[in-house]
């Protein structure tokens, strides 16, 4: 009971560790906490919908369809309109990104209407049973990809020439510049790149969580307290904290309350930023 | 351009007088203007959608025979309706707007417990009778109104049915869990589910109330798997119940039978979790099968036939409620023989009318309460077979007996 409640808290941080490191990204290179963020769940989930319902086409071979959208929509989104806030003082970008947040979730509303929706595949919902343990496939592969994204961005920050160009600006935009960096465009690019991944992890809920345009709030605040837990902008963080939070919410909800679950995420979400607001590991940005 | 200019602001005179002339004709009291506030968007937009659909059925029904017959005169029926945007506070502002600034003859009641709250109070303010068909929490019915009633049940008589049905079956099912989401009508749904299942005897063996923002329900109910309940007892909606449901198959949670307060009568729920959804079962107040028939709409199949006639669909119990709110406020009117315009005195001797109502619809017999909530009414309980709902209690009108136990996760095609 102990090992399969941590089991269904490890695959549900996953889920998790997957939809938060675009937030952490954002956050990291620009400083914009991207109150928008679940809305780029919800946009993912809902590309795969669309293409399961019209064309059947599988959500898993849907993914880079979402990426490659997510990826136009985040950079247009950043170029336009983020970028104008970005070196205005953290509120502006609150305001900014939670207008985004308001038109998209409700031209989803007007467009897709308020109906709850969801992808019943023939695996759908069908899982692994080994020494005693149920792990559903949807939600194993959630957590595979999750390892990837946070291990492929890691790499890709640190070992490619567009990963220093953001991390340097990430550091200091003007010397960045000087050094010949295209910071606005540094910078668009890795709004595209954090809502890509963000677009994948939508995708991938969307085989197992149920899809309507105002789903996209509750997954930003998760993403916050995620990427608090394991420190704001630090990459691999996310996967810290999604894995933590997950293993203390299943925990909590399978020999405690339900109830108690989401009060003791607040709880820990304090303390951490009364305590140690660098996250876990210390290596999180603190202004 | 300069013609231009002159030509627009001739058209604007012109339409300002046109508005003028057209604008008593509504006011006249050759037609009954009925005012609602419902929710069109935000979380209760898509009920809010069927009850408005509703409403706009029994207008066009009494429309094409020419309007409501009082004494002997025919009054045609008027629907002004706003989107309250699922918000309490819009609500009440605009059943005042309906009241002071659009003077409706006489009001119709939303949807949603926490909107139809806010909406009655200000309806008992001015002292305009309302009958709900789409909330039934508890809490609506406390608080001494004179001018509130509901063609529903309270939200922990609703699920009466389904206990009553579960104790019938055979083997008779001995453990219980409770489940449901934190908000006042599915609270009041898992008070109403424990309240009857220790009336049957049944053990409850796990109680919990969970955050309806609750994102994954695997850990929560993988607890209450462990505990072996022969029935799952959900008070839901209907985001509720299909999460439920998949959950249920993601961690192979198979007790013999499942029931929801709310959710699997709605179409959207067999759609969305389609196979997942067969043999739960779910509270009902009414089902298009019942040997119940009335004025207006006739029987209870021909409400069924014409409603999808119209919409290709057919009514949820909620939508059913609803038109049978609408019948009994306007059977009210021709047994008094009231004729509009409705001054404050007879709006009161249509409220005391409503107090002292029995009459007989397509929805079943409707009675209130001194608390104005509907005493005649059996709750009744439905299965999804074979993704369609069916009504499987009382005994004596079901179409299909239950399927129990219901056939464990692995054992499905």
């Amino acid at each position: 009971m102990v090992l399969q409640s941590i089991m269904t808290g490890l695959l549900l941080g996953g889920i998790y560790a997957a939809y938060s490191a675009g937030f952490s990204l954002i956050f990291g290179v620009m400083g914009v906490v991207n109150i928008a963020h679940g809305e780029l769940v919800m946009l993912g989930a809902f590309i795969s919908y669309w293409m399961f319902t019209l064309a059947h086409i599988d959500p898993f071979i849907s993914i880079p369809f979402s990426a490659v959208s997510l990826f136009i929509i985040g950079y247009v989104i950043q170029r336009l309109i983020i970028n104008r806030v970005v070196d205005a003082p953290p509120i502006m970008s609150y305001i900014c990104t939670f207008g985004i947040h308001l038109i998209i979730a409700n031209l989803a509303l007007r467009f897709w209407t308020a109906d709850y929706r969801s992808i019943t595949t023939s695996y759908c919902g069908s899982n692994l049973e080994c020494a005693g343990l149920v792990l559903p496939y949807a939600r194993l592969a959630t957590f595979g990809m999750a390892v990837l994204m946070v291990g492929g961005l890691y790499l890709l920050l640190s070992k490619t020439d567009i990963g220093r160009a953001i991390q340097a600006t990430a550091q200091d935009r003007e010397m960045a510049r000087l050094m010949g960096v295209r910071a606005n465009h540094v910078y668009a690019i890795t709004f595209g790149l954090g809502a890509a991944i963000t677009g994948v992890s939508g995708s991938l809920v969307s085989t197992y969580f149920v899809i309507y345009p105002q789903m996209g709030l509750s997954y930003t605040v998760t993403a916050f307290c995620v990427v608090v837990l394991g420190g704001m902008g630090y990459i691999p963080g996310a996967l810290l904290g999604g894995l933590i939070l997950g293993v203390l919410e299943s925990l909590t909800a399978t020999f405690w309350s339900a109830g108690m679950s989401s009060t003791l995420t607040f709880f820990v979400l304090f303390l951490m930023l009364i305590f140690r607001p660098a996250g876990i590991t210390g290596r999180g940005i603190v202004e | 351009m300069k013609g231009m200019k002159r030509w627009i602001v001739f058209l604007v005179v012109a339409g300002f007088f046109a508005g003028l002339m057209v604008a008593p004709a509504a006011y006249s009291a050759d037609k009954i203007r009925f005012g609602i506030s419902v929710p069109l968007t935000g979380i209760f937009g898509k009920a809010g959608k069927l009850v408005l659909d509703s409403y706009k059925l029994w207008a066009k029904k009494m429309n094409s025979q020419g309007g409501i017959l009082i004494k002997g005169k025919r009054y045609p029926v008027e629907l002004v309706y706003y989107d309250d945007k699922s918000n309490p506070g819009v609500s009440a502002k605009l059943v005042e707007k309906l009241i002071t600034d659009d003077k409706v003859d006489l009001l119709l009641g939303g949807f949603g417990s926490s909107l139809v709250f806010a909406a009655s109070a200000i309806a008992e303010k001015y002292k305009y009778p309302m009958i709900s068909g789409g909330a039934s929490s508890n809490k609506l019915f406390d608080r001494g109104f004179k001018y509130y009633f509901a063609t529903l049940g309270k939200a922990t008589e609703e699920v009466r049915g389904c206990v009553e049905m579960l104790k019938e079956l055979k083997p008779k099912p001995k453990t219980v869990a409770i489940v449901g989401s934190d908000i006042l009508f599915t609270s009041l749904a898992c008070e109403g589910f424990k309240k009857y299942a220790k009336k049957a005897g049944f053990k409850i063996v796990h109680f919990e109330l969970f955050p309806i923002r609750l994102q994954d329900y695997n850990s929560m109910l993988m607890k209450v798997k462990k505990k072996n309940p022969d029935v799952l007892l959900v008070g839901s909606h209907t985001l509720v119940a299909i999460k439920t449901v998949k959950a249920m198959k993601e961690i192979d949670f198979s007790p013999k039978a499942v029931a929801f307060s709310y959710g699997p009568t709605v179409p959207d729920f067999v759609k969305s979790v389609g196979k997942l959804g067969e043999y739960v079962f779910a509270a009902s107040e009414w089902t298009p099968n019942l040997p119940y028939k009335g004025p207006v709409f006739g029987s209870a199949a021909d409400f069924d036939k014409l409603y999808y006639k119209v919409y290709h669909r057919h009514p949820d119990y909620v939508e059913a409620a609803v038109a049978a709110a609408a019948v009994t406020q306007q059977l009210a009117l021709e047994q008094l023989g009231l004729q509009p315009p409705y001054t404050k005195a007879k709006r009161e001797a249509l409220m005391k009318k409503l107090h002292a109502i029995d009459v007989k619809t397509f929805y079943g017999e409707v009675r209130f309460g001194k608390d104005g909530a509907n005493v005649a009414h059996p709750p009744v309980a439905i299965q999804i077979q074979h993704g369609k709902v069916v009504n499987v209690y009382p005994k004596n009108v079901r179409q299909a007996a239950p399927i129990y136990p219901m056939p464990p996760w692995r054992d499905r095609k």
